[in-house]
């Protein structure tokens, strides 16, 4: 970095704001790298996850009283059914390369170049 | 320097940062209106998909290629974007012009029936279907492999518990071995803390939110700086243009498979098994030993995500003779993507893999 000119304000400010940045970083990362840190943030994980799972298995089972499927099987479908199309888009793309039929509006294969080139300096192959 | 002096240098100072002033502006407000840059444009065909996992090849942009393809495996925390930013700033585009036959495993959000997936659906399944596949449409017995961060530590899985795998290659970028080394990751989850059945029973997959709220913790201050220096450089295009797109990269994290996550807390970190070729998977020990390819290792100087001491274990443990380790100035990401990348990194994996792929 270029050594700030003490009489540039920008450059003055621009040096402040880095070493604003790294000082709240090291500090940040000291308080972040104790133990107690590490109890207190899983601890609030584990409530969060359990609570996230709790709602998720009450909201279920709301929905299915209702004969409704919850938010993560629509997902689960929407992405079943996408592997799906996209599975049948392959059958159909492979049924008509063995019929020889080309695809409406593809365009041609293009040669694929030839696997011939040698790293520079190294001369022309054999 | 008289006071006349410093006066008359401090004046063209001050009229071009009054001249940026204006152009912030006038730019800030663009910048808001505008759509966000489009990212991963280099044209590519889809080879393979299934479920959470994506092999694409790109298509060539020389007129002849190397003998031997290249694999890119990305981390499974994000978006393989990462490699094909923007023309000029792609490294997929830097290796299709010097003449590289490239494909590409890219990650989507594993589905909720996906959580199940484990160490060895990525190590023992995906990387070797994808390998097979890369062998045929491409014609060539072997494959040189390139792992991303978590990407390079499936392709080292990969090929520990593959001795006999046609690899011809294998680089890696910023690849953790040494988990003991993983800075504040190590200690958020140590064993004494971390409940990681609890949170993978609870929850399936793990959210994109997590893995996003984990990275950013390591440097806290880092995003309301760089807005600041958003603001500051919003006159300079080119500085603008990269923020978006690392910003863009940086938040499109992906969820992780429950069970992969839980392995790999507790058989890389609390075990450390890798480091210690202990990693058992579908009954094979995962030795780095194992590993005879020539291997390439670039690691960043500055690497806030994986610590230089959680990488180096990896040249010193690979049974290669041909082997080399890079030092690069620059951070996890800036290291392979971006300004720094252009200069420094791209050049001597070139130099290094064209003459180790003919």
């Amino acid at each position: 970095m270029a050594e700030p000119s003490s009489k540039d304000p920008a450059a003055a400010w621009q040096d402040l704001v880095v070493q604003w940045e790294k000082n709240i970083n090291a500090l940040a990362n000291r308080t972040m790298g104790s133990d107690e840190f590490s109890k207190s943030i899983n601890r609030a994980m584990s409530l969060s996850a359990g609570m996230q799972s709790s709602l998720g298995e009450v909201m279920g089972r709301y929905l299915a009283s209702l004969n409704l499927p919850s938010r993560a099987e629509m997902t689960s479908i929407g992405g079943r059914l996408q592997a799906i199309e996209e599975r049948l888009d392959r059958i159909h793309a492979l049924l008509q390369r063995l019929a020889g039929v080309a695809e409406p509006g593809a365009a041609p294969a293009s040669p694929r170049p030839p696997r011939t080139k040698r790293p520079p300096g190294r001369g022309v192959k054999p | 320097m008289t006071a006349t002096g410093e006066i008359e240098a401090f004046g063209p100072r001050v009229q071009a940062e009054v001249e940026r002033a204006i152009q912030r502006n006038i730019k800030g407000l663009e910048y808001f209106t505008s759509p966000a840059p489009v990212l991963g444009a280099t044209p590519k065909d889809v080879l393979h998909k299934r479920g959470t996992l994506n092999l694409y090849h790109y298509r060539p942009l020389a007129d002849e290629v190397y003998r031997v393809p290249l694999l890119m495996v990305m981390a499974t925390t994000n978006r393989g974007y990462i490699f094909d930013l923007a023309p000029g700033q792609s490294l997929v585009e830097f290796l299709l012009k010097h003449g590289y036959d490239v494909y590409l495993i890219d990650w989507s959000p594993p589905r909720p029936d996906e959580s199940r997936l484990r160490l060895e659906d990525y190590t023992l399944a995906f990387i070797p279907d994808c390998v097979r596949r890369v062998k045929e449409d491409s014609g060539e017995e072997q494959v040189t492999i390139l792992g991303y961060c978590m990407g390079g530590v499936l392709s080292v899985i990969y090929a520990a518990l593959h001795p006999d795998t046609p690899l011809k290659n294998l680089v890696c970028f910023t690849t953790p071995i040494d988990w003991n080394h993983m800075g504040l990751f190590t200690k958020w989850a140590h064993r004494d803390f971390f409940d990681v059945d609890r949170l993978v029973d609870a929850l399936g997959n793990v959210p994109s939110e997590l893995i996003f709220t984990s990275f950013e913790m390591l440097r806290p201050a880092t995003r309301s700086a760089g807005q600041i220096k958003l603001w500051e450089n919003m006159w300079n295009d080119e500085f603008v243009k990269s923020h978006r797109m690392f910003e863009r990269w940086s938040t499109d994290t992906l969820p992780l498979a429950g069970e992969y996550f839980r392995q790999t807390i507790k058989e890389l970190m609390w075990q450390n098994g890798l480091f210690k070729s202990e990693l058992t998977l579908g009954g094979r020990r995962a030795d780095l030993g194992n590993i005879r390819a020539p291997v390439l290792h670039a690691v960043a100087e500055h690497d806030h995500i994986v610590p230089y001491d959680a990488a180096k274990p990896l040249v010193e443990r690979v049974g290669s003779i041909d082997k080399q380790e890079l030092v690069l100035k620059g951070g996890h990401v800036s290291v392979v993507a971006g300004g720094n990348a252009v200069k420094r990194l791209w050049p001597k994996l070139d130099a290094w893999l064209g003459e180790r792929s003919i």
